[in-house]
C-alpha cells in the first residue's frame, strides 16, 4: 500500500510540476507584459513595479522566475484580478466551492443512476431492455449540455414551475458565507429559517445537477455494462453457476463487486469531462461557480484570473482522480500487492 | 462439373475490408453511415440548394414553422428575429459546425499519429517524460484547455478551430502510441525486422495497416467531441461571430427569443444532437465490428 501511495504521489508531483510550468509560461504567451499578467497589476507605479519585479525576480533568469512564481503560489498569492483588482485567491475561495458542490452532486447522480442501469443492460444482454438503455445512453452522450439545460428550464421551471430557473439560493435568505459551500454554510448558520433555506438550495441544485449529470451517466452506463459483461463471462461465474447458485445471487455476490472494481478505475478519468460540462451549465443556470467566473474572465481579458482558474480547476480534477485511484486500490487487493492474488 | 478455378484459392481480405464486411451487417451502423454521408454532401453542396441565403433578411419576422397555423410554406422551419430562414441557416451551418469539425479532426489526426508513432519508437527518459506530459494534458478538462488557448489567441472562429485541434491531438498521440506498442509485441512484426527493414519502414508497411481501424474509431470520437466543442464555444460567444449560421451561436442568439419563438432554440439544438448521434453511431458501429472480429 505504501509503495502504491508513493507512486500516486509521485505522479501527483509530476502533474503539479507540469501544471505550474504551463501556467507560468502562459503569462508570457498572453498578450501584454509578463509581469502584468502574472501579478494582475495593470498600471503599477514605479515603486510598485520595482517591488513586483523583486517579488517575482523578473530581472533574473527564467528558472529563478519560475521558482519565485511557484513560491508565490504556495504562499497563496495568485495575484490580483486584472478586471476588478481583487485578490484571485479570495475569488477562488468564493467561487470554487460552488463548482465542487455542483460537480459532486452531478457525480453522485451519475453514479446512482448510471451504474445500476449499466448492470441491468448487461444482465439483459441483447434483450429489449438492453437496447433501450443503449439508445438512451447514445442520445444522452450526444446531447449538447447547453441545449439540454435550456430544455430543462423551459419544461421544468417555466411550464411546470417545479424548480427555480437559475441561481443557487433565494435572495430572501441571508446566509453568512463561512466555508463557501452553500449547504455547509446553511447548516452552520443560526438563521431561524435554516431548513427552509436548505430545501430552497436543494431545489436550485436539482436542474443543474441533472443537466451536468446526463453525459457522465451515459458514460457510466457503458462502463458498467462492459465491465459486467466481462465479469459474467469469466470462469469464477461459471463455477458459481455450476455450484447451482441462483442468478440473482451470482450477480449480487460476485458480479457487482468485481465489475465495480473496473468501473471505479475508469471513473476518475472521466471526471475531467464532467468538469467541462459543469463549466457550461454554470453559465446557463447563473451558478456562481469557478466555471462561469472563468468564462467571464475571458471576456474581460483577465489573464491572472484565467491562470488561477486553470490551476484551481485542474487541481480539483487531479484530486478527484487520485481519490478514485485510492478507492480502487482499497477495493481491489490485487492492485495493492501481488500476493493478494492467485 | 466444370470448375472455374483449378486451385482453391483462399482469400484473406485486408483488415479494413474485414471491418467493412462486419460493419455492413449491423443495420444501425449502416443507417448511421448513410446519415453521415448525407451530412457530408450537405456540408459541401448545401449552400447551392437552400431556398434563401443564410444572411438574407426577410420581412416575415419570427414566422413559426410551416406546420403551425401561422406558418408560411416559404419558410419551412420558420424564421428568426431578422426574418432569416431557419432551414437555410441550418443547412449553411452544416458546413461550419460539421464540415469544420471534420477538417479539425483530420488535422489533429495527422499530427497526432505522427507524434504518437515516433513516441512509440523512442524509449527511456524521453518516452517517460512524454507519457507524463500526456497524462497531464489528458486530465485537464478539454474545454478548459480550449478556452485557455482561445484566451491566448483571442476569440474568433479560426482561433477556436486551432484550439480544438490542439486539444484533440493528445488523444490521437495516446491511441496511436498504445496501438503501435501493442503491435510491436506481435510476431509478424519480427519478420520484416529480420529481413533488415528499418523501424520506420516496419511502421509504415506492417504496423499502420493493422492499427488504422483504431485510429478511425478515435477520429469519430474526436469528431463528436469537436462538434460539441465548436458549438459550445460558439454558444459562449467565443467562436463564430454573430451573423454566421454556426449552430452553437444560433442557439446563443435565440436565447432572448426562447419564450416567444421556441423553434429558434429547438432546431439548432436538434441539428447538433442529430449530427453528434450520427457520428457516434458510425464510431460505435466500427467499434462493434472490431470487437466481433477480435472475438471470432
Amino acid at each position: 500500500m505504501l509503495i502504491f501511495a508513493l507512486r500516486r504521489l509521485n505522479l501527483l508531483f509530476f502533474t503539479l510540476l507540469m501544471l505550474t510550468i504551463v501556467s507560468f509560461s502562459l503569462s508570457y504567451f498572453f498578450p501584454g507584459e509578463a509581469i502584468n499578467n502574472i501579478s494582475g497589476q495593470i498600471n503599477p507605479s514605479v515603486e510598485e513595479l520595482a517591488a513586483l519585479n523583486e517579488l517575482y525576480q523578473m530581472d533574473k533568469s527564467i528558472i529563478h522566475q519560475y521558482f519565485a512564481y511557484v513560491g508565490q503560489l504556495l504562499s497563496g498569492n495568485f495575484g490580483i484580478s486584472m478586471a476588478n483588482q481583487t485578490a484571485i485567491s479570495a475569488d477562488l475561495r468564493h467561487y470554487l466551492p460552488s463548482t465542487i458542490e455542483l460537480c459532486l452532486a452531478a457525480l453522485f447522480i451519475a453514479m446512482v443512476i448510471g451504474i445500476p442501469l449499466g448492470f441491468l443492460a448487461a444482465i439483459y444482454h441483447n434483450k429489449p431492455a438492453d437496447k433501450a438503455i443503449l439508445v438512451f445512453a447514445m442520445v444522452g452522450y450526444s446531447i449538447p449540455v447547453f441545449w439540454l439545460s435550456l430544455i430543462f428550464i423551459l419544461v421544468f421551471s417555466i411550464n411546470l414551475s417545479w424548480f427555480p430557473t437559475s441561481g443557487q439560493l433565494n435572495l430572501l435568505f441571508e446566509i453568512k458565507q463561512v466555508t463557501g459551500f452553500k449547504f455547509v454554510d446553511i447548516l452552520l448558520s443560526d438563521s431561524p429559517y435554516k431548513y427552509l433555506a436548505f430545501k430552497d438550495a436543494l431545489m436550485h441544485l436539482v436542474l443543474p445537477a441533472f443537466a451536468v449529470a446526463t453525459a457522465p451517466t451515459t458514460l457510466f452506463i457503458r462502463l458498467a455494462r462492459t465491465s459486467m459483461l466481462e465479469v459474467l463471462e469469466s470462469n469464477f461465474i461459471k463455477a458459481a453457476k455450476a455450484k447451482g447458485l441462483s442468478k440473482a445471487k451470482i450477480i449480487l455476490h460476485h458480479g457487482v463487486r468485481n465489475s465495480l472494481v473496473h468501473i471505479i478505475r475508469q471513473m476518475g478519468l472521466h471526471f475531467a469531462n464532467l468538469v467541462t460540462v459543469a463549466m457550461i451549465a454554470e453559465v446557463i443556470f447563473e451558478w456562481q461557480g469557478a466555471g462561469s467566473w472563468l468564462i467571464d474572465s475571458i471576456f474581460h481579458r483577465d489573464y491572472t484570473a484565467i491562470q488561477g482558474g486553470l490551476i484551481a480547476l485542474a487541481i480539483f480534477t487531479f484530486t478527484i482522480n487520485i481519490l478514485f485511484d485510492f478507492i480502487y486500490a482499497a477495493i481491489n487487493p490485487l492492485e495493492r500487492h501481488k500476493k493478494h492474488g492467485a | 462439373m466444370a470448375r472455374e478455378t483449378t486451385y482453391l484459392e483462399e482469400e484473406f481480405p485486408s483488415p479494413m475490408k474485414q471491418l467493412w464486411i462486419t460493419f455492413n451487417k449491423t443495420p444501425m451502423a449502416v443507417l448511421g453511415l448513410s446519415c453521415y454521408l448525407f451530412l457530408v454532401i450537405l456540408a459541401i453542396f448545401g449552400q447551392f440548394i437552400t431556398p434563401h441565403s443564410a444572411l438574407e433578411v426577410g420581412d416575415a419576422l419570427l414566422t413559426p414553422p410551416a406546420w403551425n397555423d401561422d406558418g408560411n410554406l416559404n419558410y419551412l422551419l420558420g424564421t428568426d428575429d431578422f426574418g432569416r430562414d431557419m432551414l437555410s441557416r441550418l443547412v449553411h451551418g452544416t458546413s461550419l459546425t460539421f464540415g469544420l469539425s471534420f477538417l479539425v479532426v483530420i488535422f489533429a489526426l495527422i499530427i497526432g499519429v505522427v507524434i504518437g508513432s515516433f513516441s512509440a519508437l523512442t524509449r527511456g527518459i524521453k518516452a517517460s517524460f512524454l507519457t507524463h506530459f500526456l497524462d497531464v494534458i489528458l486530465s485537464i478538462p478539454s474545454l478548459l484547455l480550449a478556452i485557455i488557448i482561445v484566451a491566448i489567441l483571442g476569440p474568433g472562429l479560426e482561433n477556436i478551430l486551432w484550439a480544438i485541434a490542439l486539444v484533440s491531438i493528445p488523444q490521437f498521440v495516446h491511441v496511436t502510441r498504445i496501438a503501435v506498442k501493442e503491435e510491436q509485441k506481435k510476431a509478424y512484426v519480427l519478420i520484416p525486422i529480420l529481413d533488415g527493414a528499418s523501424e520506420i519502414r516496419v511502421l509504415i508497411t506492417s504496423i499502420f495497416p493493422n492499427i488504422i481501424d483504431k485510429i478511425i474509431i478515435q477520429a469519430t470520437l474526436a469528431q463528436s467531441a469537436a462538434i460539441l466543442d465548436i458549438a459550445a464555444l460558439g454558444f459562449l460567444g467565443l467562436g463564430a461571430p454573430f451573423p454566421m449560421p454556426e449552430w452553437g451561436s444560433m442557439l446563443a442568439n435565440s436565447l432572448d427569443l426562447f419564450y416567444i419563438a421556441p423553434w429558434t432554440t429547438y432546431f439548432p439544438g436538434l441539428a447538433i444532437l442529430f449530427t453528434v448521434v450520427v457520428t457516434n453511431l458510425v464510431g460505435e458501429g466500427l467499434r462493434h465490428s472490431l470487437k466481433i472480429q477480435k472475438d471470432s
